[in-house]
């Protein structure tokens, strides 16, 4: 029964992270790095919330979500590639913007600080019948399977092809590894950046759709909680490579998922929440170290 | 003679271009803020001279700009001492936290007898914890090439988690509530300068330490060896300056000066440390940082800006109901346009065509 409920709410607790992290890692690999998805998925859970509420459809909430992710997405590529603007600043001030526009939003339209609460917001459907529940072990998990979850593990599967065999991610991949080559093939550089970013945009976007509208149907200015930035480190442990990826992913969504239950026997969920960024550092001084004795081996 | 004159113009473009350089973010800034507004129907013009007379109206309301500059100045040096050596450290904001941990904890913990020897004690503590804090970065930087970008920003979530388990666990106050250590001894309280305003004395320590910055970067060579590594790191290893040195120095500077900042905040604020103890001190002191142009006089006017917006901030809401993030946006959009190249939209490029 236990096993049961934290595989379903390990799964679930993945899913934004993992759509956000699918699309920071096409950005990077397009030599980008994404400091403000946090920013694209709160803006994508409060675009969420609001059309859900408007329209009374879960699809044009979440197509909203994902569009003003990419449109804040583009921008901020607009600022880095057209306008030399350092890509850290710049999305941390980013960061910092979009929680003040949103803050303002809340406060001026919907006169509340921190919380919105809408009417109608119609939430992600299942997309398997209640009877799957009776599965053992993973029914529970598949009874609350939505189109977002489904659509996150699709782009895991899809985009390592993507990336190997399509036009645009070999582009992506030129530009970010040889500029010089990409530019000598007639690539333009900042176009392909901008897509890319415009792409992280739109998958934060959906994830922060996903925050908003899998259970809660509601916005939060704490709604992220830094998700935006766990993604980060889960890309940087999978080394942008999908699959890997997804795989930190899933560990990060059990992490969180199980922090309730460490409580219980004794562990602080301060110190879990940790763990992630921990493990990047971890993987950073080992990517570090390996590349520093091989050079040295070379030398 | 035309030769003086072409000079002379040339200084003028360069100055110019300067001016716009330091004013640039800020005017975008105000501009986006006044956008904002006009759209909700307000008059920024009256919204901007109600912000002005709210935060250098009287005494009163300066100490109050004061008081919230007062961080700034740490972190904002704290920030420019890397950045202007081209380390991007984004790990203040933890190491500030780290230090304010540290010096409550002193002046907590130690016995009042102390007495007023307790406030360099908790100084020295939080600075060497901080210090020790972001050696760790600069070390694997310097070390192992780990991008000092990444590791400084898990750091900050790191520190979170550490020093909120603490507050809720091992140093959680008795006698309050949730989420806070007990408080400071009154001795360890730093002396506040005018009250009944919270301005502490903690802003002239963050002064002290921006003089100290501008002369440290200024007058000594190791100054001038950091911002040389930042301008030209192979000119710098050409030349004999040890490059992974001059990176762990600046990285323990900028620790020492985030965590005295810390304590500050600690020990003359809150005289306690608190869960969510920074509401981002560390990423507006980066904003601080660039938009002062990594200089002591910039950091000090920038530090006053944003201090006398977060004290407007508060009060216009009160007053007209403009939202307090309109602050946010202003800080955002100046953190945005200060990293822009003005060479590419300025003067630079029609100089550069003609």
């Amino acid at each position: 029964m236990i096993v049961d409920q934290i595989i379903a709410a390990s799964l679930v607790l993945t899913t934004p992270i993992l759509l956000a992290a699918m699309g920071g890692l096409v950005n990077r690999r397009a030599g980008i790095v994404n400091i403000a998805l946090d920013a694209k998925m709160l803006a994508g859970a409060f675009v969420a919330v609001v059309v859900s509420s408007a329209t009374g459809g879960w699809f044009f909430a979440v197509l909203a979500a994902a569009v003003a992710g990419a449109a804040i997405g583009l921008l901020f590529s607009l600022v880095v590639t057209r306008a030399g603007a350092n890509m850290i600043v710049a999305g941390l001030g980013l960061n910092v913007f979009v929680a003040g526009v949103i803050g303002f939003i809340l406060n001026w339209v919907y006169d509340s600080s921190g919380t919105l609460r809408l009417p109608d917001v119609q939430l992600l459907p299942r997309l398997l019948p209640e009877q799957v529940s009776n599965v053992p072990v993973v029914g529970l998990a598949l009874s609350e399977l939505e189109p977002l979850t489904v659509f996150a593990w699709v782009s895991v599967a899809v985009l390592p092809f993507m990336l190997a065999h399509i036009r645009i991610g070999l582009w992506l991949r030129a530009t970010g590894n040889a500029p010089q080559v990409a530019r000598a093939m007639g690539i333009s550089a900042p176009n392909v950046q901008d897509f890319s970013t415009a792409f992280a945009g739109f998958f934060s976007g959906l994830g922060g759709a996903h925050l908003a509208l899998a259970s809660i149907g509601l916005f939060n200015e704490g709604l992220t909680a830094g998700r935006g930035f766990i993604a980060l480190a889960a890309f940087y442990f999978g080394r942008d490579r999908p699959l890997t990826t997804a795989l930190v992913c899933l560990l990060f969504g059990f992490l969180d998922a199980s922090q309730i239950r460490m409580q219980t026997a004794g562990l602080p969920p301060k110190l879990i929440g940790t763990i992630p960024y921990l493990m990047v550092l971890v993987a950073l001084v080992i990517a570090g170290w390996r590349a520093h004795r091989g050079k040295a081996a070379a030398a | 003679m035309t030769e003086i004159a072409a000079a002379r113009r040339f200084d003028a473009i360069a100055w110019f271009d300067k001016g716009i350089g330091l004013a640039f973010p800020f005017v975008v800034a105000l501009a986006v803020a006044s956008a904002v507004l006009l759209a909700v129907g307000e008059n920024p013009i009256d919204v901007f001279s109600l912000m002005a007379a709210e935060s250098f109206g009287s005494t009163r309301r300066i100490a109050a700009t004061l008081s919230a500059a007062t961080p700034l100045l740490f972190t904002g040096v704290a920030t420019a001492i890397c950045f202007r050596s081209g380390v991007f450290n984004v790990g203040v904001e933890g190491a500030f936290v780290i230090g304010g941990l540290c010096g409550a904890f002193v002046g907590f913990s130690l016995p009042a007898g102390f007495g007023l020897a307790l406030i360099p004690l908790a100084f020295a503590f939080a600075a060497i914890g901080s210090a020790l804090w972001l050696s760790v970065p600069g070390y694997l930087l310097a070390r192992y090439e780990v991008d000092e970008v990444v590791s400084t920003l898990m750091l900050n979530f790191v520190a979170f988690g550490i020093t909120g388990y603490l507050v809720n666990g091992p140093l959680l106050s008795e006698i309050s509530g949730n989420n806070v250590t007990p408080l400071v001894h009154e001795a360890a309280q730093l002396p506040r300068l005018l009250p009944p305003s919270t301005v502490h004395a903690g802003f002239l320590v963050g002064l002290v330490l921006v003089v100290a910055y501008g002369l440290w970067a200024r007058r000594t060579p190791s100054g001038f060896e950091g911002a040389l590594v930042g301008h030209n790191r192979r000119f710098s290893k050409a030349i004999g300056i040890s490059i992974p040195a001059t990176i762990v120095l600046v990285m323990v500077i900028s620790g020492i000066v985030a965590g005295m900042g810390g304590a500050s905040h600690a020990l003359g604020q809150l005289h306690r440390f608190a869960d969510g103890f920074s509401p981002g001190y560390g990423f507006t002191g980066m904003a601080v940082a660039l938009l002062g142009r990594n200089t002591a006089t910039g950091i000090l006017l920038g530090a006053i800006l944003f201090g006398a917006l977060a004290s407007a901030g508060t009060t216009v809401q009160l007053f007209s109901d403009i939202p307090l993030d309109i602050v946010n946006i202003i800080e955002g959009t100046v953190m945005i346009f200060a990293v822009v190249e003005l060479g590419r939209l300025s003067l630079r490029r029609w100089r550069g065509a003609s």
